[in-house]
């Protein structure tokens, strides 16, 4: 009988980029960057570290395929190093890969780094990802807005909101996110907007405007997990352990069967129940005390505080609009900029999330610090509404 | 007796104003948009292959698809010359893998050898014909073509139009000409063509008809020749004593001339006005020149034409015929600079799913589902229980929407959402045809055979279904 991974986890230490359009760097000096912040708040010797997980989504920009690129960049003593692409997930599937190494007692210490490079292709937004020979034969010429995009006027029918309301409840997401993003120096969007600014913004894709989308970032982020008795041994309290890991994957019945009604993400709600059972959480509004989740675009925000089950099905929308989700609400939600402003860099995001929950359960978050988060919850959503791969995190202060 | 059973017509819905063009080129030269009114303009999605495929599935509507002998496809602008366009027509209408397929091009008259060569065969047959006439920016030729595509079933039996006789006479007579690997064509004066081709030609081929038919001029009731030199068909039909035949429509102002299209748009138009028993001429210059003698049957059709030809949507811009075509080289942006990755194999592989826009249903579960896989989706484990379920009749209506400014398109914005199919399944679609931005959640749709995607490095391009939302009148 699986008794799940709770507690048997914990984080030794993790470690972030700065996000944003790093002309000036690629993704060695990104995953470089991440990897020696998180050595040093370990203090440990890379020759401590048994296996590690390698998540980057694009391999025709950025670094290319298999470990060998982390494995060089980071000078690392000839370990097996795995590289996972789980779209937008891929950061905690790298972290899920880490942890159960751990937590099988295959491995003392685990290295989990995702890493993207986006800021080479030459235009805005992300390229086209690869979908095989006979995708493209038959599915639409397709951007990410896009995709997401039908996910709002899904809702508007879903829950008879009117464009106008919807598109004030999305502006006031991004709003909420900029002003957050103000106060993390690694964040890559770092300027308040307004209301007006985010209504009046451009389309992208209808409905959504230029500043319902995250930016296209570059970025890396990394953590080091161990078990609580190792961290102690190591002189270190395992100050945050991993209470919930849970990976869904769309079987195309979303896509394919005329029964979702497209106004929510069917993984979600399935992931969530799955990691609330997991960390043997019962009331999530309650129990959580703030969120990362994948605002990829504003209206995916809002669906997956719903999915979640922080707030009532068709509710978000007027909740997020009465402050509810603000950093003095009464639950935070992307208190680090989210992928709205800290930036996405695709395969580095889950651990960038992850990073955000271990400063703030650990007190380090400095002039953005929650009172006393005891419980934190990330949440990822790769590919499309209709068909993706999505992740639920939750870590724990102990 | 044989005779053609059904037609189908298509006209795309776009109609280029002819004071655009001369507003674009007129300064230049004295051809730019020259006559009155509009042409059609194909979407940038639609070339001859779609709009046969348009045309006949209109003319195959409540017919024995299963029972049809050949198929011709017949086009002077054939997007391939290898391979045939009529395997693709043949797969788009799911004909019979016994059909054999071939294409007839070469000559706007094209189309009505293969339908002369149909009906003496007494066998069942289609004749799919679908063109964009090409002509020389701002040339004479430009301002007379118009895009269309139309389709004729032949078959034994009393149909719409009984066949009576016919001829077909070959002359290496050419006006024009378009030399292989040359885009535009080149005529000859005008002059020479009207008075020592058409007048010369098609009256000879018209009194062979009519002796194969047993009939004089003036039995004739109603006279079809495509030309798209102003006043030729009058001078003709006054040449060849059709004293009494009405002259059919050109409809020059209203659509153009759509080259091996026209003969059978024309005819199909002209049967609006007949009556049973009437006969029709119906002939076609081209290196030399066919004359088919019909006699109106007893069967009746609903007006094909009319509806298609009040259903245009003014276009202004010329510039779209010039980036629909690929004459002017736009800028694409990076995003647009994809590989399209042919994958033959591939293409083959799901080639019914494709091409035919068959799904899958299963046996077990009762689901539909695109593309039909080994195991169906939903609960359980349901293995090789899927029949071959066609969907490109089925309809449906729209589930999600959206109408992208950043994905690539020939056309933006790119509009694509789940459809919800009639009768069960779902399937994230691409909606065409212009005002496809004013789609939303609910709305009814229909199917259509488009091209998905042009190679703009190998000319390479592959073909799909996409949505449109159902005209209101049907």
């Amino acid at each position: 009988m699986a008794t799940g991974i709770k507690d048997k986890v914990a984080i030794l230490s993790m470690g972030c980029s700065r996000f944003g359009e790093r002309w000036d760097v690629g993704q060695e000096e990104l995953m470089v960057e991440a990897y020696v912040e998180a050595l040093s708040r370990a203090g440990i010797e890379p020759a401590a570290i048994g296996a590690a997980w390698y998540s980057s989504h694009y391999d025709d920009i950025g670094a290319g395929k298999a470990g060998t690129p982390m494995a060089q960049a980071l000078r690392l003593p000839n370990i097996g190093v795995t590289r996972v692409e789980n779209f937008c997930a891929g950061g905690t599937e790298a972290f899920r890969g880490a942890v159960y190494a751990v937590a099988s007692g295959a491995v003392d210490i685990a290295l989990a780094v995702g890493v993207e490079k986006l800021k080479d292709t030459g235009f805005a937004g992300l390229p086209l990802a690869s979908r095989g020979t006979f995708g493209p034969m038959y599915l639409p010429t397709h951007s990410n807005p896009g995709n997401f995009a039908q996910l709002a006027a899904a809702y508007q029918a879903r829950h008879n909101v009117g464009r106008a309301d919807l598109k004030r409840a999305m502006a006031h997401t991004s709003v909420k996110s900029h002003a957050n993003a103000v106060k993390n120096p690694n964040a890559h969007l770092r300027k308040a907007i307004t209301i007006e600014q985010a209504l009046n913004a451009p389309l992208v894709a209808e409905p959504i405007g230029l500043f319902d989308c995250c930016p296209v970032s570059d970025g890396a982020a990394c953590a080091i997990v161990t078990t609580p008795e190792i961290a102690r041994s190591l002189g270190r309290a395992p100050a945050v352990t991993v209470k919930a890991i849970q990976i869904v994957t769309s079987n195309g019945w979303e896509v394919q069967q005329a029964e979702w009604d497209g106004a929510h993400v069917h993984t979600a709600r399935i992931v969530a129940r799955a990691a609330y059972a997991e960390a043997g959480i019962t009331d999530p509004a309650r129990q959580i005390s703030l969120t990362e989740v994948h605002d990829c675009f504003s209206i995916t925000e809002l669906v997956t505080l719903e999915d979640l089950g922080l707030t009532e099905p068709g509710t978000a929308w007027r909740e997020m609009l009465d402050g509810r989700f603000d950093a003095d609400g009464a639950m935070p939600c992307q208190i680090d900029g989210g992928l709205k402003c800290f930036g996405h860099p695709v395969g580095a995001s889950g651990l960038r999330m992850l990073y955000e929950a271990w400063l703030q359960l650990t007190g380090a978050a400095g002039g953005r610090q929650l009172a006393n988060p005891s419980l934190a919850l990330t949440h990822n959503l790769g590919g499309a509404p209709s068909q993706n791969v999505c992740s639920v995190t939750i870590l724990g202060a102990n | 007796m044989t005779s053609i059973l059904a037609l189908g017509v298509h006209l795309p819905r776009l109609r280029l104003q002819r004071a655009a063009m001369s507003s674009a080129l007129g300064w230049l030269t004295s051809g730019a948009g020259a006559g009155k009114g509009q042409r059609t303009l194909a979407f940038w999605d639609e070339d001859s292959i779609t709009m046969a495929v348009a045309a006949a599935r209109a003319a195959l509507r409540g017919q024995d698809a299963a029972a049809i002998h050949s198929l011709s496809f017949a086009s002077t602008t054939a997007p391939f010359v290898e391979p045939q366009g009529a395997a693709f027509v043949h797969a788009a209408l799911r004909l019979p893998e016994t059909c054999l397929a071939q294409d007839v091009q070469g000559s706007p008259r094209a189309t009505l050898i293969a339908l002369h060569s149909a009906l003496e065969s007494g066998q069942t047959a289609l004749i799919a014909a679908g063109d964009l006439p090409p002509g020389t920016p701002g040339s004479l030729a430009e301002a007379r073509a118009g895009d269309g595509g139309a389709a004729a079933l032949v078959g034994s039996g009393p149909g719409l139009l009984d066949y009576r006789g016919g001829i077909s006479l070959s002359a290496p007579f050419t006006d024009r000409y378009r030399a292989n690997g040359h885009d535009h064509p080149q005529e000859w004066e005008e002059r020479w063509v009207r008075e020592a081709g058409y007048l010369d030609l098609v009256p000879k081929a018209v009194a062979g008809a009519l002796a194969k038919a047993g009939l004089s001029a003036a039995d004739i009731d109603h006279f079809v020749l495509p030309c798209p030199i102003p006043g030729v068909a009058a001078a003709v039909a006054a040449r060849a004593g059709l004293a009494n035949a009405r002259l059919a429509a050109s409809l020059a102002e209203t659509c153009g001339d759509t080259g091996t299209a026209h003969p059978l748009l024309m005819l199909a138009h002209a049967l609006e006005t007949a009556v049973p028993g009437q006969k029709l001429l119906v002939a076609q210059f081209g290196q030399g020149a066919t004359a088919l003698v019909f006699e109106a049957g007893s069967v009746t059709m609903i007006p094909l034409v009319s509806p298609q030809l009040a259903q245009g949507i003014d276009e202004a811009n010329y510039m779209k015929l010039l980036a629909f075509r690929g004459k002017i080289a736009w800028d694409r942006g990076l995003r647009g600079r994809f590989i399209v990755n042919e994958a033959l194999s591939t293409a083959w592989r799901y080639s019914a799913a494709l091409m035919g826009f068959v799904g899958g249903r299963c046996r077990e579960t009762g689901r539909v589902q695109f593309p039909p896989t080994r195991l169906t989706v939903g609960d359980g484990l349901h293995l090789d229980t899927q029949e071959p379920w066609p969907l490109a009749d089925v309809g449906g209506q729209v589930a999600t929407f959206t109408a992208d400014l950043l994905a690539f398109s020939p056309h933006p914005p790119n509009c694509y959402g789940l459809v919800d199919l009639n009768g069960g399944g779902r399937l994230l679609m691409e909606f065409t045809d212009p005002g496809a931005a004013a789609i939303t959640p609910g709305t009814p749709v229909e199917f259509v055979f488009r091209i998905k995607d042009i190679d703009p490095q190998t000319g390479y391009r592959r073909y799909f279904w996409k949505a449109i939302a159902t005209p209101v009148a049907s």
